[in-house]
């Protein structure tokens, strides 16, 4: 019995399909890859399978982490070469770990702070952009409205807003950089900040890519390999998938 | 960006494992297969995968999937003023060589006009350009061309696995005129404008006549040997969740229960069923390409397939241990069927379905429905202590011969199969439900009941207000179909070519998504139909005579219209079948 963590990417080709389409897909390359998968138990025997927090539909990503479990032990880089066979374009296991002798089930629970890189495209005035993100950043309290299935509320989304900068602009487009607060706890969504920001309507193309996926608690104990911080980040670190 | 503001945006993205991508510039001919509903419904039509897998293993032919557009994302591309393209390579569907459409049912028509014209198709055959791709048809509405016939260039009549070839051969050729000259001598190859349609009075009276060398009568295409015919194992895995989302195996085509309304079991004879090593070879084909973790069996009765014990076992033993399911979507009322089911599903769904028709031993026998009384309760004594708690009932209302006792009869089996699952469920009683679906009978071409009328909707509201009064009660749940649906769909289904014209009417006045109960509006499709010079009614409730030619007779679909005939009178004379 083994457990190991995958950090994979979500690109451009699958950015329209859902968590739960993902989740799907990834159990079925798994079988595909004739993986000695871990089961439940019961009717309906399905992999354990546990994911890191969601992307937004839309939204492309290559910092998502997921854990698979096997009945034996394996090389953590065949696992990433034999899942990546089988994986359609656009979803790519990018590293792989194992966690030896690790017996309880990786959730990504205390995963709760993310980074985007926001890219908008379209007409607007790029100089105004600055200072409606110092604006923002000044207020204190930025009230939305939440809906969907339930009850419209109000979610005050300033003390979830980490950091807000603008990376680069120029006549055809702004690049933004946002640490948001996630998870279950409640979180921003890069949405709701472009929103705020004004960029949300029909004359702008907007691009969220999760670039990080962290977590803010000092209680976070150190994992084989590393904090949480570092096995979520998607820049270029040690080639760890072969080390263990 | 388009994608952003429709629902479910999966529905127009490809990369699906086991897509097919070729360069179009290394085929002779490219063949866009629509299917005139929303993805997540077509994607689980199996004849779409057989004829995608058919048309790519040919290097030199390509095949591209296209789907109707749900309306949210038919207004971006008319705002934006975009065609409708191909999924795999986005192609405008007008670029294709030719458009191939699924015929699935008369409720989809609105929709193959709609997505003809979001390609910048004409609508009308006879409209089209030799710049314009072939328009064919298929499936199982073509038994009854007509009421499509002036928006066709050709149909298929019966099973496409062999004739789509020879189709897309003749689209190769590339000069519209000798396609469509190829066409005609296709065997089951309808090509409409060879013919003139003839009318006598209202409804579908009289026959379309053959112009000079078109066969007078198109025969239906059979594909001879199954176990030979080509099946996809490499099945496209669509990331949304259809309505299938599991590996299919096809175990047996044709039915050999001779319901008299089934017009697909009179159409699709004669039965047919793979062996059990092949079905064995395909699964494991079919489970290492597409890593699904379940195999549904498919026929129209899977239970019926000679040795299903034998193959069910065989397929568990194999795939069990692996966390592989199998699935049985179709059970026959009786004690074995249900055993069956629970020795080899391993997941308890939604409940387990029969489908008694009607609710009286007379009507049935009348119908050809062959369930006795006692097979049935069996059925759901057996379903009961193999853990079930709840049962869904299919019945029909406005069957030939029908009588208020008739319908007031089936409350009262439902409310005996109640007090009978009470008993049996003892203290998980609460548990209990039965939900009973009532249809409409639909008289359907090529079937005994052709002639019959259609029950009025006055009618069929009396009955449905019997059904509401009869079926009350905690355990029981009581659904029925709109009788203005029912009634639209017989119109179509017994059209002549008139009924074409009200079709397109009724599309430009905005009908969409027909059989999505919410989209659908009768007044629309009432006026459609008046301002075309027809009534609904004299298609849906006219009795058709034995005697005068119908509009779909130049179709042979196997039965003759003697032996229809006779089926006929011996039904309402109330004999078996």
């Amino acid at each position: 019995m083994a457990q190991f963590i995958c950090r994979y990417r979500k690109g451009d080709e699958v950015r329209w399909i859902s968590h739960l389409d993902l989740k799907r897909t990834l159990e079925r390359a798994m079988r595909r890859a004739a993986l000695p998968l871990q089961l439940t138990e019961g009717h309906n025997p399905h992999p354990k399978l546990s994911f890191g927090p969601p992307l937004p539909l839309g939204a492309t990503g290559d910092a998502e982490l997921l854990t698979l479990r096997l009945h034996e032990a394996a090389d953590p880089a065949a696992v990433k070469e034999r899942l990546n066979r089988e994986l359609p374009a656009g979803i790519e296991i990018v590293e792989a770990w194992a966690l030896p002798g690790y017996k309880k089930k990786e959730t990504f629970g205390n995963l709760d702070v993310a980074d985007y890189r926001i890219t908008v495209t379209g007409a607007f005035e790029a100089k105004g952009i600055a200072d409606r993100v110092r604006k923002l950043l000044e207020s204190e309290e930025l009230l939305v409205r939440r809906g969907g299935n339930r009850p419209e509320r109000e979610v005050d989304l300033r003390p979830m807003i980490l950091s807000l900068v603008v990376a680069g602009s120029g006549e055809d487009g702004i690049e933004l950089q946002a640490r948001l607060q996630t998870g279950s706890h409640g979180g921003a969504r890069p949405q709701e900040v472009v929103d705020l920001l004004g960029l949300g309507d029909e004359r702008h193309l907007v691009r969220y890519h999760r670039t990080g996926l962290y977590a803010s608690s000092a209680a976070t104990p150190p994992r084989p390999g590393g904090v949480w911080r570092r096995w979520a980040r998607s820049r270029s670190e040690p080639e760890r998938s072969s080390s263990q | 960006m388009l994608l952003s503001r429709v629902v479910k945006p999966a529905r127009y993205t490809d990369g699906e494992w086991n897509a097919v991508h070729k360069d179009p510039a290394s085929v002779r001919a490219r063949v866009a297969l629509v299917y005139p509903d929303v993805y997540d419904v077509g994607m689980s039509h199996l004849g779409l995968h057989i004829l995608y897998h058919v048309v790519n293993s040919h290097d030199d032919l390509l095949a591209e999937r296209a789907f109707a557009p749900w309306p949210d994302m038919e207004d971006q591309l008319r705002a934006q003023n975009l065609p409708l393209v191909s999924l795999e390579s986005r192609t405008p569907l007008g670029d294709f060589d030719a458009i191939g459409i699924t015929l699935p049912y008369e409720l989809t028509y609105s929709n193959i006009l709609n997505v003809l014209d979001l390609a910048g198709v004409p609508v009308r055959a006879v409209d089209r350009g030799p710049d314009d791709p072939l328009v064919i048809g298929g499936g199982p509405g073509a038994v009854n061309p007509e009421p499509l016939a002036d928006f066709f260039d050709a149909i298929l009549i019966g099973e496409g696995e062999e004739a789509i070839v020879e189709i897309a051969e003749a689209a190769a050729l590339g000069d519209r005129r000798e396609a469509l000259a190829k066409l005609v001598e296709i065997p089951g190859v309808y090509v409409p404008s060879a013919y003139v349609p003839s009318f006598h009075g209202t409804g579908p009276r009289g026959t379309p006549v053959p112009r000079d060398g078109a066969p007078a009568r198109i025969a239906r295409r059979v594909v001879d040997d199954l176990d030979a015919a080509p099946f996809p194992t490499r099945q496209i895995v669509p990331y949304l969740d259809t309505v299938h989302s599991r590996a299919t195996l096809e175990i047996m085509r044709g039915c050999a229960r001779g319901c008299r309304f089934c017009q697909a079991g009179s159409v699709y004879r004669p039965r047919r069923q793979r062996s059990v090593e092949t079905l064995l070879r395909q699964a494991e084909e079919t489970i290492a390409a597409t890593g699904y973790d379940e195999i549904s069996l498919l026929a129209f009765t899977s239970v019926d397939y000679g040795g299903i014990e034998e193959l069910a076992g065989r397929l568990v033993d194999r795939f069990g241990t692996r966390g592989i399911g199998i699935a049985l979507p179709s059970l026959r009322a009786d004690a074995f069927s249900v055993s069956l089911a629970n020795t080899i599903q391993r997941v308890r769904k939604s409940g387990l379905t029969f489908a008694p028709e009607a609710g009286t031993a007379r009507l049935r026998r009348v119908i050809g429905k062959r369930m006795e009384e006692d097979h049935l309760f069996a059925a759901a004594e057996a379903a009961f202590s193999s853990g079930w708690t709840r049962l869904k009932l299919y019945f029909m209302i406005g069957l030939p011969t029908e009588t208020e006792e008739d319908v007031a009869a089936i409350g009262d089996l439902v409310h005996r199969l109640v007090k009978f699952g009470r008993g049996a469920l003892g203290s998980r009683q609460n548990r209990l439900q039965v939900a009973v679906s009532a249809a409409t009978f639909v008289p359907k071409p090529h079937t005994p009941f052709q002639w019959t009328p259609q029950n009025t909707q006055d009618d069929l509201a009396r009955k449905h207000h019997i059904l509401q009064q009869a079926l009350r009660g905690r355990h029981i749940k009581l659904s029925w179909t709109d009788p203005g649906i029912s009634a639209l769909e017989a119109a179509v289904s017994r059209g002549d070519r008139r009924v074409g014209a009200a079709i397109e009417r009724a599309w430009r006045a905005g009908a969409r998504f027909d059989s999505w109960g919410e989209l659908f509006d009768y007044g629309r499709w009432a006026d459609a139909f008046r301002e075309t010079g027809l009534e609904i009614a004299d298609y849906a409730n006219a009795a058709l005579e034995y005697d005068t030619p119908l509009a779909w007779d130049h179709i042979s679909c196997g039965p003759e219209k003697a032996s229809l005939q006779a089926e006929a009178e011996q039904a309402l004379a109330g004999e078996d079948a």
